[in-house]
């Protein structure tokens, strides 16, 4: 038996639709604007592409920006949103993302595209059953039983880390 | 090929009835759609009768809890989130030198500094290239935002700052307009008496000493002293409150 991690990365852009993920655009955004200029005083460069490659610890920016989207990450209740099992439910439990920014252009908002990288609680992975992976999350038995959880490996999840 | 005609015999023959209750499940409260997602058995279905056949898995799960517009967390007046260290109030006035030094109100004022031993809150490199992911109950501790009131005031709770090597301590002050345009990068120094004092009596700082680089021949402060020196009154015991004004031009 093996444990694994997941991780799923979600990207979100102009032509994000979702609610939770178009908020989070707006306050990512918004955020990139204001710590943006600390490493750009002089608006020499328009890219964050720009940015990381010509200034020194640009790339604290992804940290820098990270406060505007821990408030969204909490209301997710620890389950990370999108990856459902085979029955249809979101059931992958997190506690550790990493924020990124991926594009972004301060001069146009639909450049802007950002990505949070969940990275799932252990599991622990018992079989694969035709595309599927049948795990179990770290649960207690109850009578004598262990609940499973059943899923196929989507685009953008893949195993971030295995433990045998 | 008889089943077939019953079943299309049956839905022409309940259509209006299999339509009513539909659509009184469909007004109902999130909660029946939760029940009916749980419970939702072949068996529970049957049981309604006519229904049955207009019965169709209710899709996934209800969604939610829904989203709502949630501020940055850098914006709160407390940023202490645990760190250990002498209570240090800080109050930051904005004044705009392009309306006769009068207050700045509505600026967004963003404040960071280290920690009792000289650390800032950032992302952890890996030994490979990369950030550590962190955990998203965490904090981006001693960083914070607040907007100047009418009297150009900002008021944040924090701890004195410890310091690290090759600077005199100090607080980071970036200063943006109401639509956050930046007009400020500053930084706020500390009279070298209170520094003193609390580097060498008070416990989550006497290990690490007293400062190795003065106000004078810090890189940052050393040509702009007059402007950046705070006011600091307090003591160990009772906690230090620390007043400046910062002075932009909006």
């Amino acid at each position: 038996m093996k444990i694994i991690r997941l991780i799923y990365r979600k990207l979100i852009d102009a032509s994000s639709t979702k609610p939770w993920d178009q908020l989070l655009f707006e306050g990512s955004w918004y955020e990139y604007l204001l710590q943006a200029q600390t490493f750009n005083p002089e608006k020499k460069y328009n890219t964050f592409a720009e940015l990381i490659t010509h200034v020194p610890n640009a790339d604290r920016l992804h940290f820098l920006v990270t406060p505007a989207i821990t408030g969204y990450l909490k209301q997710l209740n620890g389950r990370v949103p999108d990856i459902t099992n085979n029955i249809g439910k979101t059931f992958l439990p997190f506690k550790n993302f990493k924020f990124e920014i991926v594009n972004s252009d301060i001069t146009d908002k639909n450049k802007h595209q950002v990505a949070v990288n969940f990275i799932s609680e252990p599991l622990t992975w018992h079989d694969i059953i035709g595309n599927q992976l049948l795990v179990t999350l770290n649960n207690e038995p109850a009578n004598g039983e262990t609940l499973t959880e059943m899923f196929s490996i989507q685009p953008f999840l893949s195993i971030y880390s295995i433990q045998s | 090929m008889e089943r077939k005609i019953f079943l299309k015999n049956t839905l022409a023959a309940l259509g209006l009835a299999a339509v009513a209750p539909l659509a009184v499940s469909s007004c109902g409260k999130d909660t029946d759609t939760t029940t009916s997602t749980t419970d939702g058995t072949t068996t529970d279905s049957t049981t309604t009768g006519s229904t049955t056949s207009s019965c169709t898995v209710t899709s996934t799960e209800t969604a939610g809890p829904y989203p709502t517009k949630t501020p940055s967390s850098y914006v709160r007046s407390n940023i202490v989130d645990g760190q250990a260290g002498v209570p240090l109030t800080i109050k930051i006035t904005i004044a705009n030198t392009k309306n006769s030094c009068a207050a700045l109100s509505g600026a967004l004022v963003d404040i960071w500094h280290c920690t009792a031993v000289g650390y800032y809150s950032e992302y952890v490199v890996n030994p490979g290239g990369g950030y550590t992911s962190v955990d998203y109950t965490s904090s981006h501790f001693l960083r914070g935002r607040q907007t100047t009131d009418s009297s150009g005031l900002v008021t944040f709770t924090s701890i004195f700052p410890g310091w690290y090597s090759g600077r005199a301590p100090h607080i980071h002050v970036h200063v943006y307009n109401s639509s956050g345009t930046s007009l400020l990068i500053t930084q706020i120094a500390f009279p070298t008496d209170v520094c003193n004092t609390v580097y060498t009596t008070a416990s989550d700082y006497k290990a690490h000493g007293t400062q190795d680089t003065s106000n004078t021949s810090d890189m940052v402060f050393s040509d702009s002293l007059v402007n950046e020196l705070a006011t600091v009154t307090g003591s160990v015991s009772g906690g230090y409150t620390l007043t400046h004004t910062v002075y932009v031009a909006a």
